[in-house]
Order: structure tokens, then sequence, then C-alpha cells
């Protein structure tokens, strides 16, 4: 059965108040084509979750949409930091729970195994620890291990309602291929509800089982598909296109304040009508032509 | 003879020598970097190097702007996940050495990289954690490397990010944490930690600095043995390892 579908209608799906896992890591492969049409739909209240925090949250937060985030710090590397998350956390507008990467991929994982909860020997003795014991006591806590009575952290699991995934390939039913390294990716969409596969080229079922070993996203876990070239730009994607860099950071500038980060969402975001317009309004065609990546370097 | 080199290229050189042969190490990018494939190309060339995100030993031949740049991953051996790599190798406890950095390291070796202010008022968010907490919790041992100034090296910080010795002393047994920092390379000295107290113990002075210079420049007195040596300078073929292959666009090493 296909599940091919356009972004708006995908996005349309997501209603307010949901929790999202979010695939991003920094500025590589970020769902940044679904953050602005989250945007252009206004889908507020949202929580949103990832091991390491990146562009695609950032937007998202910038825009007012998102209450809280889950993650394990971040950054748009050498460009700066993730402006947004950090004013949300210093005016207290944001409810951000901080662990670390490897943590929150561990609450994954609980969630995708469908266990109760996980230990782990991160977090302990740190502050982000004594942070979370005071704001979320609900997804922390200590155990005795009842094998040798040693004390354990023990996390809760994270289910979010929908995981977006970004993938390089996939086919209708939303079997899918993520090339390079994967972060937290897999864990997150074992854990979540139903997925979300925005692939760069759709590709028919007979090309995926000819290397099915490339597969990381079941279509079984697939609720849509979405196929839609540079729809991580400007972040990279590993094997098709490198990051921005003057995208970024004017990004990074805009992001200063508030006032002249809702100056960048009006011109690039909620005044272009779907990603075809962003593109062209960003450089088009000509622009992209040149982030292609070399198949043997990978960027 | 004398050879220049700058203290960038010393702290590179010095982390290196932290590193054997055989040994698995989590790295991130900047200095570390540049001292793991310095090992490698000299004294360790069966050594591991580990990035957080899912990649064993790159090669690249471009400079990344940070760990999520596909230049950085170039000819990995692996490409995989947070599970497979600070899971099922950093946790089960496979990584020898990991590198840290930070806003400020305290007497203990504790890191701070998620805030600069008072955490209860004013403050400002920077990175947090990713892996660094991760590293410095499950890692055998680490290695911290940190500019050295009065407001980066202090008696206390504001927030631990990453926990070296907590308290001092077997705080961190305590709170169930094995391992711990062994070195804090800076751009005047090195330093390693007091066996009881755990408190922050001087190893060596960088020639061209005297013991003055390394105390006045930061915010704690740390424990001085009877006699401090100077650090061993770089060898020749060390500064051009990394001039010409390691960092040739001097983006890493300053």
């Amino acid at each position: 059965m296909s599940k091919v579908c356009t972004l708006a209608e995908a996005v349309a799906t997501i209603a307010p108040g949901s929790h999202i896992a979010l695939p991003g890591f920094a500025i590589t492969r970020c769902a940044m084509a679904f953050a602005h049409e989250v945007i252009r739909q206004k889908i507020d209240h949202l929580t949103l979750s990832q091991c390491v925090g990146a562009m695609d949250a950032d937007i998202l937060v910038g825009a007012g949409l998102v209450d809280r985030f889950i993650y394990g710090g971040g950054s748009l590397d050498r460009f700066g930091r993730l402006a947004n998350v950090n004013r949300g956390i210093e005016n207290h507008s944001l409810d951000a729970q901080e662990y670390s990467s490897l943590s929150v991929t561990f609450r994954y994982l609980a969630g995708a195994l469908g266990i109760p909860f996980i230990p782990i020997r991160s977090l302990r003795g740190s502050d982000l620890l004594e942070q979370l014991e005071q704001t979320h006591p609900e997804d922390v806590s200590m155990l005795k291990d009842p094998f040798t009575q040693e004390d354990w952290l023990v996390l809760s699991p994270l289910l979010p309602d929908v995981t977006i995934v970004h993938a390089q390939v996939a086919d209708e039913e939303g079997n899918a291929w993520i090339l390079g390294p994967r972060w937290d990716n897999a864990e997150q969409v074992k854990a979540g509800k139903r997925t979300v596969v925005i692939t760069e080229r759709l590709v028919s079922t007979e090309s995926i089982r000819h290397q099915p070993e490339k597969t990381v996203v079941p279509g079984l876990v697939v609720s849509h598909v979405v196929e839609l070239p540079f729809s991580a730009y400007p972040t990279s994607v590993f094997s098709e296109y490198d990051y921005d860099a003057k995208h970024i950071e004017l990004y990074v500038k805009a992001s200063a304040t508030q006032e002249s980060f809702k100056a960048y969402l009006d011109e690039y975001i909620t005044s272009t009508k779907d990603h075809w317009d962003f593109l062209n309004k960003v450089g088009g065609l000509k622009l992209l032509n040149g982030l292609k990546a070399d198949p043997t370097l990978g960027y | 003879m004398t050879i220049n080199y700058s203290p960038s290229e010393l702290m590179a050189v010095a982390g290196a020598r932290e590193l054997g042969d055989n040994q698995v190490v989590a790295v991130g990018i900047g200095l570390p970097m540049v001292a793991s494939f310095l090992a490698k190309l000299t004294h360790a060339p069966h050594m591991t190097m580990l990035f957080e995100l899912g990649v064993i030993d790159p090669e690249p031949i471009d400079t990344g702007v940070g760990l999520a740049d596909p230049r950085v991953w170039y000819r990995a051996k692996v490409l995989s996940s947070f599970v497979d790599i600070l899971g099922m190798v950093l946790h089960r406890g496979k990584v020898d050495v990991g590198f840290l950095g930070g806003l400020e390291v305290d007497q203990f070796g504790n890191l701070n990289t998620t805030l600069v202010g008072d955490p209860k008022g004013q403050f400002r968010h920077m990175v947090g954690s990713g892996g660094a907490n991760d590293i410095a919790s499950s890692a055998q041992r680490t290695v911290i490397i940190m500019r050295h100034e009065a407001r980066k090296i202090r008696e206390n910080i504001s927030f631990i990010t990453s926990p070296g010795y907590l308290s001092g002393g077997t705080s961190r047994e305590k709170a169930g944490l094995k391992g711990g920092p062994s070195r804090v390379i800076t751009d005047k000295a090195i330093f390693g930690f007091h066996p009881e107290t755990k408190k922050m113990m001087l190893i060596s002075v960088h020639p061209g600095n005297t013991l003055e210079d390394v105390i006045d420049t930061m915010g704690f007195k740390p424990v001085l043995p009877a006699s401090v040596p100077f650090t061993e300078a770089p060898s020749e073929l060390e500064l051009k390892l990394i001039r010409e292959k390691i960092d040739p666009q001097r983006m890493y090493v300053g």
C-alpha cells in the first residue's frame, strides 16, 4: 500500500501538543523542510526530542511552537549556539529537559524495546541529574540491582507520538535507507508510535529488495512517506549534498534576537508557500547544484 | 637546537603522548583529534578512534566544522550510531581514554559546558553535554584539554556537566563512577590529580613559562610536588606531521 503523500498532508496529521522526535544532529540531516511546514501550519505546544540538539529543533523553538525540549545538549557546530533554544532556557519560556546524548538515546532504546525503564552509568554526580531530579522526578530514579545489590540510575522510556526521519532513499511503504552515521535515528523510529519518512528519493520496493541490509527504517512502523529533494537544506545530507555555510551564517545572525529571528521567519518561511518556493527564494537550482556531494567523498 | 612551536602544538603533542598503542580513544573535534592522529602516525598505529555519533577510524582529508560535518567521517571503517559507539563500546567499558574540553574546569577536574553565570539567577546557556558527560562517566580515564586562564581553571564552577572527582577524595566512587580524569593539559602546564585528595596537581611546566606564571594565571593553587620539571618539547617529526599532514590549514592548531 502506498503511503506517499505531500509534506503538507503529512504535517497536517500532527496534532498540536504532540511529542515529535526529530532526526537532525547539529547541522546535518535535519528535518528542515518539515520544520518549515510545521511553522506554516502553526502546529503549536509541541514537545520535541533528539539526542543532540540541532537546527530543526532550534527553528521550531524560535517560531514559538515548542513548550518542551528533551535533548542532550547541542549546537550548530562552529557556526554557533542553538540561540533560540538557549534564549528559551534563559528566559524560562522553554521547559528544557537537559540530558547527555547517550541518556536520551537510552530513553529511546527503552521505548523501542517496550521496557519500563533503563539503567545507565551517565549523569551520576552531575548537575544535569540534580536539575532533572528537581524538575522532572517522573523520569529519573535510583534502583537497586536485584542481582548485585548495586545502586543504578534508571531513566523512563521515551515514546514519541511521531518520529520524523530523514532518509536518502525510501520506497512507497516507507522502507528507508539512512546512509552514513545515523546517531539516534533507528531507536527514535522504533520508539515512536508512528514514523513519517522524508526521503530525498523515492525508489521501487524492488530496488530496496536488492540491498535490504541498507534498510534502517522498516515500512511497518511508517505512516507517511514524503519525497522531497533538498529537504534537509541548509543542513547537509551524507552522499547527497553539503551544508550551505552562507545560509547557516545568515540564520545564526538572525537568531541573535527574537525580533531579528521573527524577520527571518517572515521573509523565508511564512512568506514562501512551500518547500519549492523556499528553495527558489534562497537561490534555486543554481545554488543547490553547487552543493551536490561528490559520490566518493560523500560531501 | 631550538625548535619554534606554538602552545597549541605542544598541547596536541602532550595529548598524543597520553595515548598508547592498541588503545580505544573517544575523540572530539579540535586539538583532541590532532593529538589522536599524531599518536596514530607515531607511537600508536593500532589505536582506535571513536566519534560519538557512530564513526570509527576516519581519515579526513578536508577540515570539518564539527562532528556533524561529513568531511570528518571520510574513509571511516564504521559508520553506525550512538548506541553502537557510546553504548556498546563506551558504556560497556571498552574506551581506554576519552578527551574532554570545556568552558570551565574546577580543582577536582569537574567540567562545565552548560552555562556561564548563576544557574539560579542570570546566566547564558551554552552547549551542554553532548557525549561529554557519557565519556566522563564511562571511560577508563579522561584527558582534559583547556586554555590556561583564571576564568577557566577555577576553584569552583557554576555547573557540573561532566563529573571529575566531584568534591574530591572518594566522592566519585561514592557516586557510582569508576575512572576519572588523569591529566589536564593547558597551554602553560600539565596537571594530574593527587592520589588521595584528588585535587589538581602540577606535573610539568611548558618551556618558556615559570611556576609563578602558571599559578598566577589560574583560579586556585594546585598541589605542588617537591620538584616540577619542564614539559618535553615537541620533536621535529611531531611538528612536521602536525603542520604538513594533520592540520595543514591550521584550523585546529593555532
